[in-house]
């Protein structure tokens, strides 16, 4: 194989541009959609605060000091709300990583609140039943247990999806409730609900718990080491992230997902089993979602299992940090990053200001939708001189190309239209 | 076998017809929504989010004006504006229509949740007193018919309701110029478009019915059976018309079959004190059966051809 | 798009007007593309008029801003000597104007009656669709014009030719005068081409004018009385047709001399690299499309497959290449069996597939071209560590090498597929393609779509392959390619191969084994 150094030059205008600039280019156009789509959330969160009889600058003041702990007035530490923000963005980011996994393949994994609670159950059993093993050995075992019960129920999916064609989208979410109502039996006068207490499991042991980031005997930052509750659990989701991104870029497999997610008539053009790579998809997806069971029990502060666990929202929050972070590893951990502070935040403000931290689910709405409507590209297309050709993200295309698998190939290839 | 008999003490009650009628009645409304939209070439998963946004307005109207008439105004007109959100993005900017259909029901949530603390003041919205309530009606000389006097005839005014517009939609959907249109403008939008009919005005009036219907099955919901607002009450009765919808092949009368079934499953769920199984099993049992419904439909329900693509006038 | 309707139809004016339509000063740009450059267009009553241009010249674009579908930048239309302000399609067919367009606007679920009558249905009692009030009307229109059909047949079941029919009467039922006919014989076999001409004919002498717009040269010489010519968004010159010729008017089209033949020696056949024996393929939905299909395939030969659209072709190509399971019979690449073998290892036997859908199967458009050159090889060693880990440097040496060989005109390897021309994006499947030196190439449509220049690089190359030894199979709707290119002509009738005729086989000959063998094809239907 000659390999040849330089690439060929068209003489058209393009040929100007280096590669350095077009990917440059490639970077800005990238940044402006979900950018511009946060402004946009906070402008209309502003309106809303204002409307509920609110004072949006105290608000968000509230809101950044629950998150990254600045322009704290209501006598916060602001380590202790980093510390809190980790313990949020530690979930959603691994819950993003799943949601994004799926996306890639243009499948849209509405259920990864169940496969999560899958995970937690599964991992719990594993933390209570081999309690007296060490904890090198048994923290990677119930993690193991949580990875295991999320494929298993995101793995129903994919072999529904592969083999009868039911749409992931309606499967996964009766999925969600068949858990809820499981985790229900399980817990409320059922056989893993704790003595003497309503709801909840046994925690897991200390052999189970990860090490918290700061240690829990003595004062730091003015508070005593065990009010800080993130653990390194945190490193396990960055790690998982730069899994994700190897995946997708630089394995064989990942590049499959890639191009099922796009067209999966093309796919099977390049012999590529689309039946195989969605259930392997679903695996991996779920696996990541397992995975934030494990580590909501491991790490976290409760280290037990309860029955409102089915009525957090980090398996939703994670489509929004998926979608805004537009599927690629640095994006999701960098939004991921942001949903985790406003979360935290959302808590600060309601105690500072009372403004309910629900707030933080409309605004996570309308981040959706102007990421969904892609406002901006419309803008651009009305105003010419600045347009060059619109980007896409990649997940919503294949998303729809997925829903319209049935009706054939022509969606995606009309999909792409003017460019 | 004392399950099976247990079973059959249950299938053979007035009650629990009653109970599945109720049910399937209030699924057939979302179920019709999405009918209609999708029958529009609008692909909708919104219809949770649509009547979330109902039953929370119709109890704070209910609660307001004691008239539980107003309230189901209130709450039609709230999924209603849920509903123009979707087809605005959907239709004007083209968006994907099952993220954004996601994220209104995200926004129902948010925003129910955030207006139910900001009005009570974080203590939850009061039980909806009697005359706000939507009210039963016995048909007269009807109702005393043994079994089905109490099945079909001593039901909330909205079941009759929703079996009528059914029957309308039907009628509406494909023996009129209207339904022929909107059907139209569902399989192949430049035809319908280069005909000279109005795709966006139908694909708009299309979705904002499918959150009228929505609003009104919240309203149901609402102040016609819990009579208050819980946070997340619809507790994915949305989703599950979603899938009676897709079972029920996009037909009004077939989703309304489907819903049935899920409205036995919903009755099943609600018979734990005679059915020995425990509680929270039985409550799976609707969800587990549009997981089988839809599992066993293999290729056998296509949607309208132009379902969830958006339309571009004189595209490429 | 406006929502405005002009019900009020302009007043015939003072004189007889001698132009139907008039266009004057006609923009319209996309960002980066001028499709219409201050285009000028005169139609006069009672013609037939040609707009002829290659793809992307320009002549959709002109007639869906005629036909109120596109909104022009600048520029106005006169219809009927009547100033018109076109802001939709109800505007256009309140106007007289009616268009056939190149994909029906047909809803295959529809019965035929239900997509006449769209957008203007004869009512009863309020809003009830009137069915036996449609039969009666379209009865009329049909002995009117001479145009059977039935008007309660679903429509998705009629054959392509009847559809085309019920596009006419559904713009007839309009009361259209003018007739927009975009590309109306794509996808027709020459004997309803020749229907077609007889129905325009009739139309025309019942006082209809025709704008009639088609790239096939001798189409407009045979049916037309005056042709404009537009190149890349200009309209290069209109001219009577019985004052010119082919060469002229191809002249115009691609504004050089261009080569309509292939030069190539004479093939040197060897022995056969793909052997098919008693073939049978479902299409996806289930529907027989190939019926016990048997060939023999040489190396160093090209075989063309000719038939109309939709008998089997695309099937038989999917087999093949193994992205459809066939329902019995064998398939042998050299002496391997490869029936079973799925696409991946048909490939790996020495296949190679230029797809008919380059957008849809062919590429990934969002994918850079360097990871569309691995395309259908991301497991193959060269390109992946143990089949898993992409060696990154190795494709993009890979791609960049493509690029040079294949003069793929893009700034980088990096550039996602999807900013590429056309043609550009041919050659990436192309290059990809030729450069496993393949054993057996199936080329399934492979110009369609791409501008002139890409066209005779293609086929160069494809002369190039069959010289080096590769057994080639090409499937083609444009009758000349199959004639330029094949040494051998296969026609392919509903599922079948009708048979095998030299390259020099007369036009006439082809046609009517694309038909069945002879004799006028009617549809139960068209009675």
């Amino acid at each position: 194989m000659t390999a040849s150094t330089a690439p060929a030059r068209p003489e058209s205008e393009a040929a100007a541009t280096s590669p350095w600039v077009e990917r440059l280019r490639r970077v800005g156009r990238a940044l402006a959609l979900p950018a511009g789509s946060v402004v946009l959330a906070f402008l209309i969160g502003a309106v809303l605060i204002a409307l509920a009889g609110g004072d949006p600058l105290a608000s968000y003041e509230a809101l950044a000091c629950g998150g990254f702990g600045i322009s704290c007035f209501g006598g916060e530490t602001p380590a202790l709300q980093i510390s809190n923000t980790i313990e949020f963005i530690t979930p959603l980011l691994m819950a993003g990583l799943a949601v994004g996994v799926a996306f890639r393949a243009g499948l849209f994994n509405i259920g990864v609140q169940g496969q999560l609670i899958l995970g937690a159950i599964f991992a719990t059993i594993v933390g209570l039943r081999l309690a007296s093993l060490p904890g090198v050995i048994l923290i990677p075992l119930l993690m193991l247990a949580g990875v295991v019960g999320g494929a298993l129920w995101a793995g129903i999916v994919g072999v529904l999806k592969a083999f009868t064609g039911a749409h992931e989208v309606v499967t996964t979410i009766m999925l969600n409730y068949v858990a809820y109502n499981l985790l229900n039996y399980l817990l409320i006068n059922g056989p893993m609900q704790a003595p003497n207490s309503s709801q909840i499991s046994l925690p897991v042991g200390q052999n189970a718990q990860l090490p918290t980031l700061i240690p829990q005997e003595g004062l730091f930052f003015g508070q005593p080491g065990g009010a800080y509750h993130a653990s390194i659990g945190i490193f396990i989701a960055l790690a998982a992230a730069g899994v994700y991104a190897f995946l997708m870029r630089r394995t064989a497999l990942g590049y499959e997902i890639r191009a099922v997610g796009q067209s999966q008539r093309a796919a099977r053009y390049a012999g590529i089993s689309v039946r195989r790579t969605i259930i392997v998809t679903m695996l991996i997806s779920g696996a990541f979602a397992g995975l934030t069971g494990g580590l909501m029990i491991a790490g976290g502060s409760l280290h037990y299992l309860y029955a409102d666990l089915k009525f957090d929202t980090t398996g939703f929050d994670a489509i929004a940090v998926s979608l805004l972070g537009q599927n690629v590893a640095i994006g999701v951990v960098l939004s991921a990053i942001l949903f985790g502070a406003l979360h935290a935040g959302g808590l600060v403000m309601q105690s500072d200001v009372q403004i309910s931290s629900h707030i933080v689910e409309i605004l996570q709405a309308v981040i959706l939708f102007s990421l969904a409507a892609n406002f901006l590209r419309s803008l651009k297309l009305r105003l010419p001189s600045l347009g060059r050709e619109p980007a896409k993200p990649d997940g919503m295309e294949a998303a729809q190309a997925a829903l319209q698998a049935e009706v054939g190939s022509t969606a995606a290839a009309e999909g792409d239209g003017r460019a | 076998m004392a399950i099976l008999s247990q079973l059959l003490q249950v299938l053979v009650s007035g009650d629990f017809w009653q109970l599945a009628l109720r049910d399937g009645a209030l699924l057939a409304l979302p179920a019709l929504g999405g009918v209609l939209s999708e029958r529009s070439g609008v692909t909708n998963i919104a219809m949770e989010g649509m009547m979330l946004t109902g039953a929370f307005f119709s109890v704070v109207a209910a609660l307001s004006f004691h008239n539980p008439w107003m309230a189901v105004i209130v709450a039609m007109l709230a999924g209603g504006a849920m509903a123009l959100i979707h087809a605005f993005i959907s239709i004007r900017f083209r968006a994907d229509q099952i993220i954004s259909g996601f994220a209104i029901n995200i926004a129902a949530v948010g925003l129910t949740t955030f207006l139910n603390a900001k009005l009570s003041n974080f203590r939850g919205l009061q039980q909806v007193d009697p005359s706000g309530r939507l009210p039963t009606i016995n048909v007269p000389l009807l109702d005393n018919i043994p079994f089905l006097g109490q099945v079909f005839f001593q039901q909330n005014i909205i079941v009759y309701v929703s079996l009528a517009l059914l029957a309308i939609a039907n009628l509406v959907l494909f023996r009129t110029r209207l339904g022929l249109r909107l059907r139209a403008v569902g399989e192949h939008p430049e035809a319908a478009d280069t005909a000279g009919i109005n795709v966006y005005r139908l694909r708009y009036g299309a979705v904002i019915m499918s959150g009228l219907l929505s609003g009104l099955a919240g309203a149901f919901l609402a102040i016609g059976i819990a009579n208050i607002f819980n946070d997340n009450m619809t507790s994915g009765r949305g989703y599950i018309a979603l899938a009676a919808m897709i079972f029920g092949k996009w037909t009004p009368w077939g989703a309304f079959v489907a819903c049935m079934i899920f409205g036995v499953g919903d009755a099943l769920a609600a018979s734990t004190g005679v059915i020995n199984v425990p509680q929270y099993f039985l409550q799976m049992v609707p969800y587990v059966l549009a997981l089988v419904v839809l599992a066993g439909l293999v290729g056998r329900s296509t949607p309208p051809a132009a379902d969830g693509i958006p339309y571009t006038p004189g595209g490429e | 798009m406006s929502t405005e309707v002009r019900a009020d139809r302009p007043a015939a004016p003072g004189g007889e007007a001698p132009y139907a339509i008039e266009m004057r000063h006609i923009r319209k740009a996309w960002p980066g593309v001028v499709a219409n450059d201050d285009v000028n267009l005169t139609i006069r009553k009672g013609e037939i008029h040609a707009l002829v241009g290659e793809n992307g010249a320009g002549k959709s674009t002109l007639m869906n801003i005629l036909y109120g579908l596109l909104k022009p930048d600048a520029g106005e239309i006169l219809i009927n000597g009547q100033h018109a302000h076109i802001s939709g399609p109800r505007d256009a067919i309140v106007r007289g104007i009616g268009m056939v367009h190149q994909h029906f606007m047909l809803i295959p679920v529809f019965t035929v009656g239900e997509n006449i009558v769209l957008g203007r249905e004869p009512v009863e009692n309020g809003d009830f669709y009137d069915r036996s009030e449609v039969d009666t009307r379209i009865r009329a229109l049909s002995d009117e014009y001479g145009l059977h059909i039935n008007p309660d047949a679903r429509t998705g079941d009629l054959p392509v030719g009847l559809q085309q029919r019920v596009e006419i009467l559904k713009v007839l039922y309009r009361g259209a005068d003018i007739l927009i006919l975009d590309e109306p014989t794509g996808v027709l076999t020459p004997q309803e081409t020749h229907d077609l001409f007889a129905v325009l004919r009739g139309l025309v002498r019942g006082g209809k004018t025709i704008i009639f717009i088609t790239h096939k040269l001798k189409e407009v010489l045979e049916i037309s009385d005056q042709v404009t010519v537009l190149r890349r968004g200009k309209v290069i010159g209109t001219v009577r047709t019985k004052d010119t010729n082919e060469e002229e008017i191809a002249r115009m089209m691609v504004g050089r001399e261009v080569l309509l033949r292939v030069d190539k020696a004479p093939a040197k056949p060897g022995a056969a690299a793909l052997r098919v024996e008693h073939l049978t393929v479902n299409t996806e939905q289930g529907l027989p499309a190939v019926r016990d299909v048997s060939l023999e395939l040489y190396a160093g030969e090209i075989l063309g497959v000719a038939g109309v659209e939709g008998n089997g072709q695309s099937e038989l190509v999917a087999a093949l290449a193994g992205m459809l399971k066939p329902r019995s019979g064998r398939i042998w690449i050299g002496d391997r069996d490869v029936t079973e073998e799925g696409a991946r290892h048909t490939r790996h036997a020495g296949l190679a597939h230029i797809p008919e859908d380059r957008r849809g199967a062919g590429l990934i458009l969002s994918f850079s071209i360097a990871e569309n050159t691995i395309f259908g090889h991301q497991r193959d060693a060269a390109f992946a560590l143990r089949g898993m880990v992409l060696r990154l440097h190795e494709i993009y040496a890979w791609a960049r090498r493509l690029i040079k060989q294949f003069d793929v005109r893009t700034p980088s390897e990096e550039t996602p597929a999807r900013a590429l021309s056309g043609g550009n994006q041919q050659k990436v499947i192309v290059a990809r393609e030729m450069a496993t030196q393949p054993k057996v190439l199936l080329a399934s449509q492979p110009t369609r779509g791409v501008d002139i220049g890409a066209i005779e690089f293609i086929h160069r190359r494809i002369v190039e392959q069959r010289d080096a030894g590769a057994a080639i199979l090409l499937v083609s709707a444009e009758l000349d390619e199959i004639r330029s290119l094949s040494d051998r002509i296969a026609v392919m009738y509903e599922g079948k191969i009708a048979s095998i005729e030299p390259p020099d086989v007369p036009e006439e000959r082809l046609g009517l084994l694309m038909t069945g063998g002879g004799g006028r094809q009617t549809h139960p239907a068209a009675s």
